[in-house]
């Protein structure tokens, strides 16, 4: 024990002593605060060669995304670091996409639409005005389109919908781009943007208006021409193969980059279809490298739009147009002996554009892979080549789709689609021959769907 | 070859070196991907065309690529030696055909005698190399080594 006087002489810096002071003496465990330690807590390194340290940087950055400020600052961090990343495209030519766009998403694809989609029709158009919003219980009316197409026949007046007006609103755009416009001849592989791509536009825009009055979020929303969709995502885990990281061990990185022909944004979000964490399938399970695909690497800015910047009051999604290209095209598939591929296309397109829109309307919302969503964001899509329509429904249920948290996720996003019906058979001499109703009152329930009135 | 223009004449090849040896992948396949080395001088439509016609295997998509041979290796006079380049073609197959490389050098099944036989050889290459070892407890210094 020495002097008080000798141990102030030695204080700054150096220990003689080897018995140092007890840093914190032991509380009786009746008190409230425990003191502050001396020494700071003891944690890995955070600059070293190590996994500790690896791990130690990893729950920085998830810390710092968690606390950014607002959205922008959080996209910005969560893809700040470029690396090579697979582009995944929703409009491709490879065979069998849609199961590796499934495995790629986790999702889980249900054929033919929910049944909330076919009893919200039987009710909205056989309703009176009076009660436009009661329309969306779940029940499974098998009865929908017989008791619709009835009370529509029967009574033509202003609060049921028009079969006749509608359709003659169809035809007209359809005549008016393909029989009365006289266009120039399309150029090679424009044929697309010549014809179908026009009327598709017309025909969402004209729609639209007309439903307003319907749907009252309809004239609340924003309609955008020729969007940008894109988002960035990490799922699974491989190992660099070549390079100076080469041997390490990162996540296999996404990147979707998609233009819609058309799409709707609301202020208010679609109701969910099923419980968040309903099972209604199996995701498939692909071993294979998404090389094999094919899938290529670019490496670029990692971009996360919706087709608004965060501030827009319409963050949530409607529905979205696809029109499929030229190269894609059903004549073309047929020609090269590849029938089965043409559902195939339009699956993918279907599964890849929502999965991005969803998950990047959540990611606007706050959410992100650690931090999952607390509520399904549902959006509906519509596929065409300019005849025949696909329509689409996916709900996420889920973000965490890395490596760490897709352990103990059970939930799985969900799609809901049907195969591509053609919407007329022929256009001759200024009529519209085969027109089918069906495919346009379903167009017209994806329009007419908006969330419940409370 | 050159390059065909409206109205001109047809090209017609005589005798071309067209081959096709199918190979076992290195990296695993999808199930519908079999893996080809091809001439050099053949195209995706030209292997898409063979497979079709000749042996009527229905093909969905074709890829190729081309290999670079290395040139690092040195004869006995210090002159590079090069491995000749060879084009490589993924060939996926339709209506949900799928292929498998077979496995070219199975096990054999022995029967009792012959498996007899080599237990025996075994055994006893076993009991020579134990007698030339030698005492384990020299630790392996040999037994001429001593005083």
């Amino acid at each position: 024990m020495a002097a008080p006087g000798g141990r102030r002489l030695l204080w700054p810096g150096r220990r003689w002593l080897s018995q140092a002071e007890p840093a914190v003496s032991p509380q009786p465990p009746s008190s409230p605060q425990p003191p502050s330690s001396l020494y700071p807590p003891i944690v890995a390194s955070a600059t070293a060669k190590s996994t500790a340290a690896k791990r130690r940087r990893l729950e920085h950055f998830k810390q710092r995304v968690h606390a950014a400020p607002s959205i922008e600052e959080k996209l910005r961090l969560y893809g700040l670091l470029q690396r090579p990343k697979y582009v995944v495209y929703p409009q491709t030519f490879a065979l069998n996409a849609d199961r590796w766009y499934q495995s790629f998403t986790k999702t889980v694809f249900v054929p033919g639409l929910p049944p909330r989609a076919a009893s919200a029709a039987a009710k909205a158009p056989a309703a009176a005005g009076v009660t436009p919003g009661a329309g969306t219980a779940p029940q499974p009316e098998a009865a929908a389109p017989a008791p619709a197409r009835s009370a529509e026949a029967a009574a033509g007046a202003a609060p049921y919908l028009d079969v006749r007006e509608l359709r003659a609103l169809a035809c007209d755009a359809l005549l008016q781009e393909t029989f009365y416009q006289h266009k120039p001849r399309p150029g090679l592989y424009r044929s697309q943007e010549h014809t179908p791509g026009p009327f598709l536009t017309q025909l969402v825009s004209s729609l639209a208006a007309y439903l307003c009055g319907r749907n009252p979020l309809l004239a609340a929303s924003s309609l955008d021409l020729k969007p940008e969709v894109n988002y960035y995502w990490h799922h699974g885990e491989e190992v660099v193969v070549h390079g100076h990281r080469k041997g390490r061990v990162d996540p296999v990185r996404f990147q979707i980059d998609d233009n819609p022909h058309l799409q709707i944004r609301v202020p208010k979000q679609l109701p969910e279809v099923v419980p968040l964490e309903s099972d209604l399938g199996d995701v498939p399970v692909i071993n294979h490298k998404p090389s094999k695909l094919p899938l290529f690497k670019r490496q670029y800015e990692n971009k996360v739009f919706i087709g608004s910047k965060a501030a827009d009051p319409c963050c949530y999604g409607h529905t979205q147009f696809h029109l499929i290209p030229d190269k894609l095209k059903r004549e073309r598939l047929v020609k090269a002996n590849l029938e089965d591929q043409i559902e195939v296309v339009y699956r993918a397109n279907g599964i890849a554009s929502l999965f991005a829109w969803t998950a990047a309307q959540a990611m606007y919302q706050g959410f992100w892979s650690e931090a999952d969503v607390t509520r399904p964001f549902v959006s509906q899509a519509v596929v065409t080549d300019g005849k025949y329509f696909a329509f689409f429904c996916y709900q996420l249920n889920t973000l965490a789709l890395t490596v760490e948290t897709i352990q103990n996720n059970p939930r799985k996003n969900i799609c809901w689609g049907t195969e591509s019906k053609p919407l007329y058979d022929v256009v001759e001499d200024g009529s519209v021959k085969g027109f089918n109703d069906q495919v346009l009152l379903q167009l017209v329930r994806f329009l007419l769907n908006r969330p419940k009135e409370s | 070859y050159p390059l065909f223009q409206l109205g001109g004449p047809q090209l017609r090849i005589f005798r071309p070196n067209f081959f096709m040896l199918a190979v076992r992948p290195g990296v695993p396949q999808p199930e519908d991907t079999v893996q080809f080395r091809v001439s050099m001088e053949m195209t995706k439509v030209d292997i898409k065309n063979y497979l079709e016609k000749i042996y009527n295997v229905p093909v969905a998509a074709v890829r190729t690529r081309i290999q670079y041979g290395a040139n690092n290796k040195r004869n006995h006079k210090n002159q590079r030696v090069k491995k000749p380049d060879y084009k490589v073609a993924y060939v996926q197959l339709g209506q949900g055909q799928t292929f498998q490389f077979p496995n070219l050098f199975p096990e054999k099944e022995q029967d009792t005698e012959t498996q007899a036989f080599d237990d025996f050889k075994d055994k006893y290459m076993e009991r020579e190399k134990q007698r030339q070892k030698g005492d384990l407890r020299r630790g392996g210094v040999p037994d001429w080594f001593g005083l």
